[in-house]
């Protein structure tokens, strides 16, 4: 009885302090939903009312003026393409690393764990640089349909260093009686070594997905800003863009960042936090 | 037949990589988009104003349309022209048209400029005082737009209050008008000035405008044009017309660090104030859809109880500098110049650049401006009137200029002597530390 | 199996190794070798031996911001690893809604850094407004708990989820022995449950002081080190020195500024290695 007392008690107590969680989110909301003049520094906190109400309008604005629908794309394909990339590239080098025991081996392994302690500030200039100039034939890298590439580069360290911490705990029996039945490593990756992955595949991926979909300084200063600005560039350009603080549309971009993140984590929740924790006790 | 695939494979990367680090080293400058583009160069303007961008926007693709010259016009967003410029010259495909503020911004940027000595653009220029040249005498900048600022009044409601334009030629006249409005603003419905919005965006009409007269007053009594080490026998001047400023204002002066320049103009819009600092680039904002006519406005010169008031004009200069960069391919540099001697002598170019953006060129071909403040400031000289120069482009870098601007605010704040202090120290010892950090 | 995979080294290895040479290797030598030289472009080096490092390490900006950084590390550090074990805590317990708290809890890691400082800021603004405070633009105190406040709303649900994680692999049994033992509540967290997670703890505090030193994005958006340089962390420092300085001095001692940084955070990954290391030989 006293137990259940206690229990209720902090039900309580988390819903009031879980609703505080969620207000800044709500408060964002609500703001988006009032007219431009409504929106004030001090009045942030009050809710629309039938004068200040604007319904979807700030949306509307935030969609079709700055460009907002193209970001999106671009972030999306930032995002997909560079997930789909490194999961694939790092995941058939991770087992390479884990089954070939040379000198190379060793130091990718010990590489790719330098490479994710090291600040991004350290090789901010001269990534551009390079990001900026390099060439595979003609492709360059300043766009987003192949950015891609230099976030293999760069984040190949969590992904390959998680990976192959993965491989090391599966024994090798499986893929050696592959092979011996007469699969090519290729076919052994593809057939075998792929569907044990998977688990570690979904951690991986989620983790790059939520560093490409929400990353700022990289695209900023790799990508062509002449053509390209992904979401986050988008926010924060708005802010100093024209001296003009265009609040509505603000705050209904932000939502507009924020909705999609919320609904894949309501419907993705269990291997999202799956995905965290093996990164973090990896890591 | 496994063996073969892989060592393809091989190769094909081993090239790939070899390719792209041979890349680094060769000059590819086009946009790649088609080979036509090659042979007749891009400009790729990295422009400074954003209150002018769409007209920027609409005269490049009005060019393009004509010639089939690309011509890509970016704007850096308001604060951050130099982080932007900074990030974009390194680049493979970097601006080939940018600007500098003066003196001392050439000085951050003279290795990239193109000694635009005998080019056509540089041929129309009315005077040579808009030719920014660097210590070896290469011809690096050129001014392309003349400007002028005060203080912007709405002549309407000055009436209401009881009062004209006229009966202010100086800090005394001002002053006494703006405490008087305050005084009677509930009675009135409007304030003396509006907002002196002080967000990052923003502040660049205190810190760098405004901040001009006690730099002017100074070099003139002391007869010179630039010093690096400022004394700043002026700022009690300053101190006055900013405490002026914010305390007879539409909002309290705790609240003017959000206020931005756009929150400052919609004030004046819709009837607020009366006053409002800024410059000849407002007259399109604010004769748009009727909003004012000329008989509405006026400027007049921010008195701020130094000099010869009675002699006192606007401020009118410029600290846009057009640069084009010398790390362009041949046929890009070519572009650019075309595109530059268009813009100012065109009917298209000079129409533009007089209507849509405002300003008044310094080029032989410039279409008269329809400017009423612009207009102001040439009777006002005609008159004997003598214009403050600009002389914000002796500051010695962003960053001062930065410091003082939070310094400023937090004064907006707070009114007190210490926080005064602080500003004093922004604007003496800065000083000198950044013009010693500009010339090691 | 390993003479075999070694051949295909081509397909498994090398879009991998590629990617990582131009997106991490070549820019973190070039950034080395830049760090000794005055440049703005990377064509147009020239060598200036350690001038670079004595002027960042005499510019009273980096030594500010450097404090400032550990006061903001040590405070947020012990905040959000506090916070966070209290609700793990609570949350391990047997009491209605626990999935929906986690879940709110969570969300905040998922929003971008950008967006996030723009939650904030508008936030933040609105309530010293309500107070008649100066806003967050001038108000370095407000800056700082802002920050704080910030990361704490974002991370302590991660560090959460790791610490509920811990607390449920303590074994039953033990729990069971210690109440035998007629421990009460306090000597079971202290003695028992505090022990057995102890490599969450060393994992989040890792985890959290990194993140923190590295904090960037958050910085930039939520305060963007005003008023002046006041809150300004070291990355932002040395992003401004890189960009938003213009003469040709300033990108060697931002890149210097960024050596200096990274064998900061460096150091302090490989001392929390060895740490994690001996707890686990003690095991």
């Amino acid at each position: 009885m006293k137990k259940q007392a206690s229990g209720l008690i902090w039900t309580i107590i988390l819903s009031v302090v879980s609703a505080l969680y969620l207000y800044p989110i709500i408060m964002v909301l609500l703001n988006s939903l009032k007219k431009e003049s409504a929106i004030t520094t001090a009045g942030a906190f009050t809710a629309p009312t039938a004068e200040t109400f604007a319904g979807l309008e700030n949306y509307v604005s935030a969609l079709t003026s700055q460009g907002f629908g193209k970001s999106l794309f671009y972030s999306l394909f930032i995002t997909i393409s560079s997930v789909a990339l490194i999961l694939l590239c790092c995941s058939m080098c991770a087992w390479y690393i884990s089954r070939v025991n040379n000198l190379l081996s060793r130091m990718m392994y010990l590489l790719c764990a330098f490479s994710m302690v090291v600040p991004f500030q350290m090789v901010m200039f001269t990534l551009s640089q390079t990001a900026d100039r390099f060439r595979l034939f003609f492709i360059r890298f300043n766009n987003p349909y192949t950015i891609c590439f230099i976030y293999l580069g760069f984040g190949a360290g969590l992904a390959v260093f998680m990976f192959t911490g993965f491989m090391r705990s599966v024994p090798i029996e499986i893929e050696e009686a592959a092979m011996i039945d007469g699969c090519s490593p290729l076919q052994t990756y593809f057939r075998v070594v792929f569907p044990i992955l998977r688990p570690t595949m979904i951690s991986v991926g989620i983790l790059e997905t939520m560093w490409v979909w929400n990353d700022y300084l990289l695209p900023t200063l790799v990508l062509d800003i002449k053509k390209y600005r992904t979401i986050p560039m988008l926010i924060q350009y708005f802010r100093g863009s024209y001296g003009t603080v265009e609040m509505g549309a603000m705050m209904a971009s932000i939502m507009l960042t924020v909705i999609p993140v919320v609904i894949i984590y309501i419907l993705g929740q269990k291997h999202i936090i799956k995905g965290v924790l093996a990164g973090a006790v990896k890591g | 037949m496994k063996k073969v695939f892989a060592l393809a494979l091989a190769m094909l990367m081993v090239l790939s990589l070899a390719v792209g680090c041979g890349g680094t080293g060769t000059t590819g400058t086009g946009t790649g988009d088609s080979a036509g583009e090659e042979a007749t160069g891009s400009v790729y303007y990295l422009n400074f104003k954003p209150e002018q961008d769409g007209a920027w926007q609409k005269l490049a693709a009005d060019y393009t349309a004509k010639t089939g010259v690309p011509v890509t016009v970016v704007t850096a967003a308001s604060g951050t022209y130099e982080t932007t410029l900074g990030a974009e010259i390194a680049k493979d495909e970097p601006p080939t048209l940018f600007q500098v503020n003066g003196p001392n911004g050439l000085k951050n940027w003279v290795d990239y400029c193109y000694d635009l000595s005998g080019s056509p653009v540089a041929g129309e220029l009315t005077s040579d005082s808009f030719a920014l040249k660097s210590a070896d005498g290469a011809l690096c900048g050129i001014g392309y737009v003349i400007e002028s600022y005060g203080i912007i009044a709405n002549k309407t409601l000055l009436a209401q209050a009881g009062y004209a334009v006229e009966d202010i030629a100086s800090f005394a006249d001002l002053k006494k008008v703006a405490e008087d409005i305050t005084a009677r603003k509930d009675e009135l419905g409007f304030a003396a000035f509006s907002s002196t919005g002080m967000d990052s965006s923003s502040d660049w009409r205190f810190k760098t405008h405004l901040a001009n007269l006690p730099i002017y007053f100074e070099y003139q009594a002391d007869g010179i044009n630039s010093t690096e080490t400022i004394k700043g026998d002026f700022l009690d001047n300053y101190r006055q017309i900013f405490d002026l400023y914010i305390n007879n204002s539409t909002c309290a002066p705790a609240e003017l660090s959000a206020k931005t320049v756009d929150d400052s103009r919609n004030e004046f819009l819709a009837g607020e104030a009366v006053f409002f600092q800024n410059g000849s680039w407002e007259y399109g904002a604010l004769t748009a859809e009727g909003a004012y006519t000329d008989d509405d406005l006026a400027m007049i010169p921010i008195y701020v109880g130094a000099g010869d008031e009675a002699k006192q004009g606007l401020c009118t200069g410029t600290e846009n500098y057009w640069c084009v960069n010398k790390n362009a391919s041949e046929a890009d540099i070519k572009a650019t110049l075309d595109f530059m001697y268009w813009c100012v002598t065109s009917d298209e170019g000079t129409a533009a650049l007089a209507n849509e953006m405002g300003f008044v060129i310094p080029f032989k071909g410039a279409a008269e401006s329809p400017n009423l403040f612009v207009k102001q400031d040439a009777a006002m000289t005609a008159e004997g009137k003598v214009p403050v120069s600009w002389n914000f482009t002796t500051m010695p870098s962003e960053e001062w200029k930065n410091m003082l601007g939070t310094a400023l605010t937090a004064y907006a704040a707070d009114q007190s002597d210490a926080n005064w202090d602080a500003v004093v120290k922004a604007f003496v010892d800065n000083w000198a530390a950044e013009y010693a950090l500009l010339n090691g | 199996m390993e003479k075999a995979l070694r051949k295909w080294f081509p397909v498994f290895v090398l879009p991998t190794l590629a990617a990582f040479i131009v997106g991490f290797i070549w820019p973190f030598l070039q950034a080395l070798y830049l760090s000794f030289c005055k440049f703005t472009t990377v064509d147009n080096a020239s060598w200036a031996g350690f001038g670079n490092y004595i002027k960042a390490l005499t510019d009273d900006t980096f030594s500010y911001s450097f404090l400032f950084t550990v006061a903001f590390v040590i405070v947020a550090t012990v905040l959000i690893n506090g916070i966070a074990f209290m609700l793990a805590l609570v949350l391990t317990r047997s009491i209605r809604g626990t999935n929906i708290f986690r879940t709110v809890f969570f969300l905040p890691n998922l929003i971008g850094g950008i967006v996030l400082g723009y939650i904030w800021n508008i936030l933040i603004n609105a309530l010293l407004s309500k107070f008649a405070l100066p806003l967050i633009a001038l108000n370095t105190t407000a800056g700082f708990w802002g920050l704080v406040v910030m990361l704490c709303w974002q991370q302590i649900g991660y560090m959460m989820i790791i610490y509920i994680a811990g607390l449920q692999n303590v074994p039953p049994e033990l729990l069971e022995a210690s109440q035998i033992d007629g421990a009460n509540r306090l000597q079971t967290l202290l003695r028992v449950k505090l022990p057995m997670v102890m490599p969450s703890i060393t994992i989040c505090l890792f985890l959290t002081i990194t993140n923190c030193f590295k904090l960037f994005d958050q910085n930039l958006s939520l305060t963007g080190g005003a008023p002046g340089h006041d809150t300004e962390m070291l990355a932002l420092n040395i992003y401004n020195t890189f960009y938003a300085r213009s003469g040709p001095q300033w990108k060697g001692i931002g890149q210097a500024k960024a050596v200096i940084f990274s064998i900061l955070v460096v150091g302090i990954a490989l001392f929390q290695l060895r740490a994690t290391r001996s707890k686990e030989v003690q095991q």
